[in-house]
Order: structure tokens, then sequence, then C-alpha cells
């Protein structure tokens, strides 16, 4: 059982390029910390640094109180699941997740014990003996995570492992993942680049883009709470809506104003936008903080729907507010059609409002 | 339509038939005349081997205690043997390395490999027998690294391009699982590779089991492969051949190729289509 | 990873990397010095200059008349083997019956080793010409033509598995399809076998034409270079020049420069031509 901590950590590879510059990081013994943002932001890198296959250009890295920088990866009692499984092709089941224990001269009864164990746990005592090109990927996947329980590490990397199941077996297997997590009380450390597993799986999720940390939070915190525009843009699906937008000060208060409409803000904003008087920011909203109108009053708008997607639970409205685009989450108790003008409103409790130039939140 | 088909076919079918039996038929000839007295070979060497010609195995016994044959056969067995392995392994080996561990030494040395390909033996063959001769690698055993050598060039080439296609995670996941690089090599990515090193076994074994001119410049005439002792038995002989013996040679040097390609055939002909492939 | 292999060098790259330092990089920089020297021996070198390379096309005619007998059997086995061996795996594509039988045939003289192939036929070809009590050593055409017709046996079934490897990965949609548009079995073969079996005919043509140039035992045992020196090729002509002329070892090795730059040259436009497909393709 260990803590991971990364300081000032910077990563160049051989040529020349510098995917990560300066981060920091610290992972609490026995979290489920994700690591999640678009293809190329370092998260893999970082974990890979962590694993040591990837060599540290600077900083120090802690696993428990032990600085590992060069330190070998299988000397810093860690396990690791691949996305393309990496499994041994020309071992079977039970081979490919004794092979660890083996190099590390485990008596064979106990090898036998844990593989046995494990196996049961994830439900492949049956496959045993193929060959994992005889398994389903969703066997091969699992047959990763047996290869790296049985080892009983103190930390779990876990590389995208879902990436390449199927839809349904995805959302299992991400259930699966949890319990794996509650059961054997250890860290794990989980890169995705997919929002969804990042919120549905971790204690703590960290969004990253281009080598940086964007944001360090639990999950309600980051949907709730995004600290700057990409964070906001990047959790959540459908995506939040943003309106460039011009703050107004009235002697009500503040308004957002943008074409003909004028959004009054909440006065606990007051401060924060005394400075923006006049100026140009952006606002964010969820499409689920837009709601249809019960009844005509001042405050709704107008809102031409292009597209109602029904999802099962709710409506996708896909319209214009003025000339910007606009999505809508809403309940599907009542129809709603493709081509119709819908009365909306907005939420105004929960409005995010963003700097235009850095992107960074001003106030919610 | 149909009948016409019939016809082409029949028609093909008489050729190939007739084709193979042109194919077979200097092997054929070279086997009758290897059961006729030495002195009816020149004179009728077309006749089937009747009562006055026939010899039994006469001819099998004089050319083999004549020529040493049978010691030959070993040795080349030896040589084709231990050299087909030294290859496989420290190539794949090479190979595996100067993939993974990008430098720009590796980056040389592996077009150093390329290049060796395309260069004729005549360009090395004095120089190459000089130097081989003072570090003493004139022998059975000596000649084993100069195959290793010379055939490290397409070796390494075949064994890097499939080492390419080798996803790295699996590599990666038996360092984790605590596995040195030798290890790593050894217990997982060299059973990967066992398709590509059939192939390259497969050439080398064909390459050095008929060779000539190297093993007759380092080995010469006192430890003959077969195809030297063939090449010395005729070249020694100024026209005063034993052709009975000669014959009986040639078919016990062929044999063995024979029952090897009839065993391993699809291995022979999956390799050499992958080898020209690439190569 | 890389940080941890590079310990291993050692273990990994130096046997394969000295043994080829050994028996090809030192030797083959030697070679390149020694060819602007005279010389019997490694050690007793004199710096001549060019005057090996006058010497290989002046005053040795044996040397041109090798390069120029060397050439003309290239081409022609190169238009023989790969003519045959195509039409051969043609008729072997058609699912006739004994295919396997007659592939087997066709590739086992491959196996066979250069030496014992160009005495099999030099017993071959002298039966044949005793008939008119002539033998292979008897004119230069003898010599060709036999070695011309070794070569065919040798290669055709070689080239043809290649050719049948590259016929069976033609879709069979594609026929299929042009059937349907009304192709009659020779448009088909123009405009949908030939251009979809160019890479190996690419492949083969350069096989072909490497394996021909290069050719020395099959030379050496069927007619030794016989008569006088007129069917001896590069390879031999350059052998003889080392271990039969004392004192143009320097000679010898300046034609064997010329004649790596030859196979260089062939090689570098293969590798052009084949690059430039892959990218195509």
């Amino acid at each position: 059982m260990a803590s991971i901590s990364l300081k000032n950590i910077k990563k160049t590879y051989e040529d020349g390029v510098t995917v990560i510059e300066d981060l920091n990081l610290e992972i609490k013994d026995k979290e489920f910390v994700i690591l999640v943002g678009p293809s190329g932001c370092g998260k893999s890198t970082t974990l890979r640094m962590i694993a040591g296959l990837e060599e540290i250009t600077d900083g120090e890295m802690y696993i428990g109180d032990k600085l590992v920088n060069d330190v070998s990866p299988k000397n810093r009692d860690i396990a690791m699941v691949f996305q393309s499984y990496a499994l041994y092709p020309h071992m079977n089941v039970y081979k490919n997740m004794a092979f660890g224990l083996k190099n590390r001269k485990v008596p064979k009864d106990i090898i036998d014990k844990k593989v046995h164990e494990a196996a049961k746990m994830l439900d492949i005592e049956q496959y045993l003996n193929r060959k994992p090109r005889a398994l389903s990927g969703g066997q091969r996947q699992r047959v990763a995570l047996g290869r790296a329980m049985v080892r009983e590490p103190a930390v779990f990397l876990l590389d995208e492992p879902l990436s390449n199941l199927d839809a349904k077996l995805r959302t299992e297997m991400r259930s699966r993942i949890s319990m794996l997590h509650k059961e054997l009380q250890t860290t794990f450390v989980y890169v995705t680049h997919d929002q969804t597993e990042a919120m549905t799986m971790g204690d703590r999720i960290v969004v990253m883009k281009d080598g940086k940390i964007m944001q360090n939070d639990t999950p309600q915190m980051l949907y709730n709470h995004p600290q700057n525009m990409f964070v906001a843009g990047f959790i959540g699906s459908p995506q939040m809506n943003f309106i460039y937008c011009k703050i107004v000060r009235n002697t009500d208060g503040y308004y957002a104003q943008f074409e003909n409409y004028n959004i009054k803000l909440p006065d606990r904003m007051n401060d924060a936008l005394s400075l923006y008087t006049d100026k140009e920011v952006v606002l964010g909203i969820r499409p689920e903080n837009i709601h249809l109108a019960k009844d005509t009053k001042k405050k709704s708008f107008e809102m031409y729907i292009d597209i109602a997607e029904m999802t099962g639970s709710d409506y996708y409205l896909y319209g214009k507010l003025g000339g910007k685009n606009i999505i809508a989450n809403v309940p599907s108790n009542m129809q709603i059609k493709s081509d119709t003008t819908c009365s909306m409103l907005i939420d105004t409790d929960r409005l995010h409002i963003f700097d235009k130039v850095s992107e960074n939140l001003i106030c919610d | 339509m149909k009948q016409r088909t019939k016809i082409f076919n029949g028609f093909s079918f008489s050729l190939l038939l007739l084709l193979s039996a042109l194919f077979l038929f200097p092997i054929y000839l070279v086997i009758i005349n290897s059961f006729k007295s030495k002195f009816n070979i020149v004179g009728t060497p077309f006749e089937f081997p009747n009562e006055d010609t026939f010899v039994g195995i006469e001819n099998y016994i004089n050319g083999i205690q004549s020529s040493g044959i049978v010691g030959a056969f070993f040795r080349t067995l030896f040589v084709t043997v231990a050299s087909v392995l030294a290859i496989v392994i420290f190539t794949s080996m090479t190979a595996w390395y100067i993939t993974r561990v990008k430098s720009k030494f590796n980056k040389i040395v592996y077009y150093l490999f390329l290049f060796s390909m395309i260069v004729p033996f005549q360009m090395v063959m004095f120089t190459m027998t000089s130097v081989c001769i003072n570090l003493g690698l004139n022998n059975v055993i000596g000649i084993i690294p100069v195959y290793l050598g010379f055939g490290s060039g397409l070796s390494v080439f075949m064994f890097s391009g499939f080492v390419k296609s080798l996803p790295k995670e699996i590599e990666e996941a038996a360092m984790i699982d605590g596995c040195s690089p030798l290890k790593t090599f050894f217990m997982v990515v060299f059973p990967m590779l066992k398709p590509t090193a059939i192939t390259v076994a497969i050439l080398n074994a064909m390459w050095i089991w008929n060779d000539f001119l190297l093993p007759y410049l380092l080995l010469g005439s006192t430890d003959k492969t077969l195809s030297v002792a063939i090449q010395l038995t005729m070249q020694g002989a100024y026209g005063s051949i034993d052709w009975g013996g000669f014959m009986a040679m040639l078919v016990l040097a062929i044999i063995p190729i024979i029952a090897f390609y009839l065993v391993c055939q699809k291995y022979i002909i999956k390799g050499v289509i992958d080898g020209a492939v690439k190569g | 990873m890389e940080k941890n292999m590079k310990k291993y060098f050692p273990i990994f790259l130096l046997p394969t990397l000295v043994s080829f330092v050994i028996v090809f990089f030192i030797p083959f920089v030697m070679g390149i010095y020694l060819s602007f020297t005279r010389f019997t021996t490694v050690e007793n070198a004199t710096w001549v200059g060019i005057e090996n390379y006058i010497k290989a096309f002046t005053q040795d005619e044996n040397f041109l008349n090798a390069l120029w007998f060397t050439i003309k059997f290239t081409i022609v086995s190169v238009i023989t083997i790969n003519i045959c061996a195509f039409l051969l795996a043609l008729l072997l594509t058609r699912a006739l019956k004994g295919t396997a039988f007659f592939r087997t045939v066709f590739f086992m003289p491959n196996l066979i080793g250069g030496i014992v192939l160009g005495y099999i036929w030099n017993l071959l070809i002298n039966s044949i010409l005793g008939i008119f009590g002539y033998d292979i050593t008897y004119s230069a055409d003898y010599g060709f033509w036999g070695l011309v017709f070794l070569l065919n046996w040798q290669l055709i079934g070689y080239m043809m598995v290649i050719y049948i490897a590259s016929l069976q990965n033609i879709p069979s949609e594609l026929n299929e399809a042009a059937r349907i548009d009304g192709a009659t079995p020779f448009s088909i073969l123009r405009h949908i076998t030939i251009p979809m079996v160019m890479p190996a005919v690419t492949i083969c043509l350069f096989l072909t034409i490497t394996n021909s140039f290069k050719l020395f035992d099959q030379n050496l045992a069927l007619t030794g270079g016989a008569p006088a020196r007129e069917t001896s090729m590069l390879a031999l002509d350059i052998f003889n020049t080392f271990y039969g002329r004392i004192g143009w070892q320097g000679v010898g090795q300046a034609k064997a420069v010329v004649f790596f730059i030859i196979v260089a040259l062939i090689s570098f436009i293969q590798l052009k031509i084949t690059s430039r497909k892959e990218v195509e393709n």
C-alpha cells in the first residue's frame, strides 16, 4: 500500500519534444485517482513514468517514501493493465497470470492458490488453459486484470483499460473495476480519455491538457465548479454551452447581454463582476440547466428547435438562441418536435462566468 | 463452354505431366547411371541398367571410400546446424536490441547490415579469407562465426521487420512482471518471433548446406564439405574420373535435401516466399 | 526500459556485430583500398592508383568478355525463367488435379546446390551432345545455352511459387465482377490478373537478375569457363584472376569493386521501384 508523489516532474523525449513541463501531483494511499484528458495531454506519459517505463527528465517521483526515479519497473511494486491487454500470446491464461509470481520465486502452491482466487473473482476460471487468442476482448481484459491482481502490488496502474471494449462491456467492466478497488484496498491510478469513465469511477479526477493539470478535484466539484473553460467543456455530456456576452451594470445588479437578450445575474456574483463591467466574458450554461418554461413569464426565452433528440429519459434539444447554437437537456415527459419554437428558462443559479482571455473562472 | 474447359483442362494436365517428367529427367539420369558400371556411363548414358551394365551398389561403395563423402556429409550437417542455430539466436537478439533501443549507433549498425546484403561475395572474398585465416577461423568451429557474419544481413533485416510489428506493451508487461531484458527476450519475445525464426532458419540452412566457395576457401580439402568434396573429386581427376562413383556421390548429395524437402515442404515454400518478398 | 536494456548491449549486440565486422566490414574496407594497390598478400600492398582498373578493362580481354557474357546470359535467362514460371503459375492456380504434386516437382531443383546442379547438367548435356560426338566444351554457345537451361531448371519453380502466392491473393470478387461486366478470359488476364501481380513481377525480375548476375557455383561446375575462358561469367572470372594469375590480385580486387558497383546499382534500382510501389499501395 502506498501513496505516490510527483514533484516538479518534467518529461522531454529524445527528439527534444517536451510533453510535461512541471507537474506536481499527490496521490494518497488507497485512493482511486483518474487521469483524464484529450489524447496527447500527457496522461499516459505520466502513468508510464509512475510505472518506470518512461524515464523522468527532471523532478522527483516517490512511491511510499521511496525516491523511485532510478528504480526499474520490476522493483517499484506496481502492476499495470494495458489498453491492448499485452497478454503473452504463447502462454495460456494460467501462465500469463502466474508469470510475474514465478519470476519473483513465489512457491508453486501459493501461486496456484492466488491464480485460482483471482480467476474466481473475475469469472475466468474455466478459461485457465486457453491461450489469449481463444478469448473474447472482455475475457482478455479480465485476464489482464487478474495478472495484475495476483501480484498484490502496492499500486495498480491502468492505461485506458476499457477503450478496446464495446459499449455494453465497458459499462459492465467499469463497475467491476470499482468493485475490485473496494476489495483490494490498493492505490489505483487510472488513465482514460473518456469523461464518463472518469466521473463514474474515480475518488478524485485529474484533468490534464498539454502536459498541465487543469483541475484536480472530486467528480462533484469538477462538475459543479469547473475552474476553467477547458474543464467545463470536457466534463459533462452533452457539452456545456458557452455564450460570449457583455457584462452590463444596471440599477438592480449585473446583467449578461448578448444580441437582444439580457440575463440577470445573481447578486452573489456582484463583487467578482465589478471588475468586468462593460467587458466581454464567456457565459457557461450546462444543457440541463436550461429548462422548458412552464408558463411564458418575462424571464423566459424563445428557442428555435432544429433537432429534438430523444434519448429515452431525456430530450437533447439542438436549437438556436438568437444566432447562437445551444443544446438543452430536458426530461422527456412531454413530446417535443423538431422545427418548433419553445420557450426556455435559464437557471441563473447554475451559471458559470469565465474570463474571455485566460479562460479561467470568474465566478459561479 | 463446359466442353471447352474440359478439353483445356485435359490438355493442361497432360502438359504439366510432360513438364514434370522433363523436370525429373536430370535426376533420373543421375540415379540410373549410378547403378551402371563406370565404363558404360559415357557410352550409353540414356540406357536403363541391364544385365551387362548393372553393378548394384558397387559405385556407392567406391564413391564413399574414395571421396570421404560420409565425413563430408556429417561435417556439412554440423556446420549447417551449428551456424543456423547461431544465426537464429544471435541475429534475433541483435534485431530486437537495435529495434527497441533507439540510438544513432544502432541505426548505423542496422543500415550496415542492410548494405551487406547487396555486396557480392567476390568483393570481400580475398580479404575476408586472409583475415579469417589470420584469426584461426579456418576450421569447422571457426567457420560458424563466419557464417553468422555473412548471414546477419538478411536475418537481422527479417527479424527487425517482425519486431517492429510486435506491440511494445507485451515487453513492458514482462519488465513489470519482473523480467530482466535477457529473460524478457527469451521467455516472451523469442516465442513470438517463432514464425520468422523458422523462415530465417530455412533460408540460411539452404544456403549454408549448399555453399561452396566459402568452405572451399576456409576449409579447403582438409575439412571438405559436400559441395567441396564433389568439386574436388572432379577437379582432381583430370579426365580420368570414376564416373560411377561420381554419380553415386551426386545421388548421396541430393537424397538428404529431397528428403528434408518432402518432410518440411510447407515451411520451406513459405520461408522462400517470405524471404523473397522481404529480401 | 531502454536504459535498462542498454546495459545488456554486450550480450545482445556484440556476438553478431563482431562477426559481422570481422568477416564483412573490415574485409570490405580493405578490399576497396587494395583495389588501388599491387599485392600478393594483404600485407605487401603498394599504392598504384587506378592502374588496376585500367588493366582490368584494357589488358585483360577476359573481363570484358565475361561482362558481356554475363549480361547476355542474364537477359536471356530472366526472360525465359519469368515467362515459364508465370505460365506454370497460371496453370497451377486453375484448380486442376495434382496441383500439389506438380508444385512439389517444379520447386524441387531449387534446393539442390549449385555445384551438384552443375554436374547433373554436365552429365545430361554431355550425354546428349555425345550422340553427335561433341561435348559442352566444344563451343561457347553450348556452354551458354547449357547455363540458361540449368538456371531455368533451378529457378522456374522458385519464381512459380512467388507468382502462385501473388495470384492467390487476387480477390475472387474481382474476377467475378469482370466476368459480369462481360470480360473475356484474355481481357481478365490482361486488365486484372497481370496488373494485380505486378509487385510479384518486380520481385521475381530482380531475384532472377541478381541470381543470374552473381552466378558462380553452377558456372564452375558446368563449364568451368571452357572453352578457353569464353564461358566465364563475372564471378568466375574474378575468382580466376585472384587465384589463377600471380601478381594480378590487385586487378582481381578492382574487378570485384566494379562487380560490386554494378550489383549495388541493380539493387538500388530495385529498392527505388519497390518503395515507389509501396507508396502507391
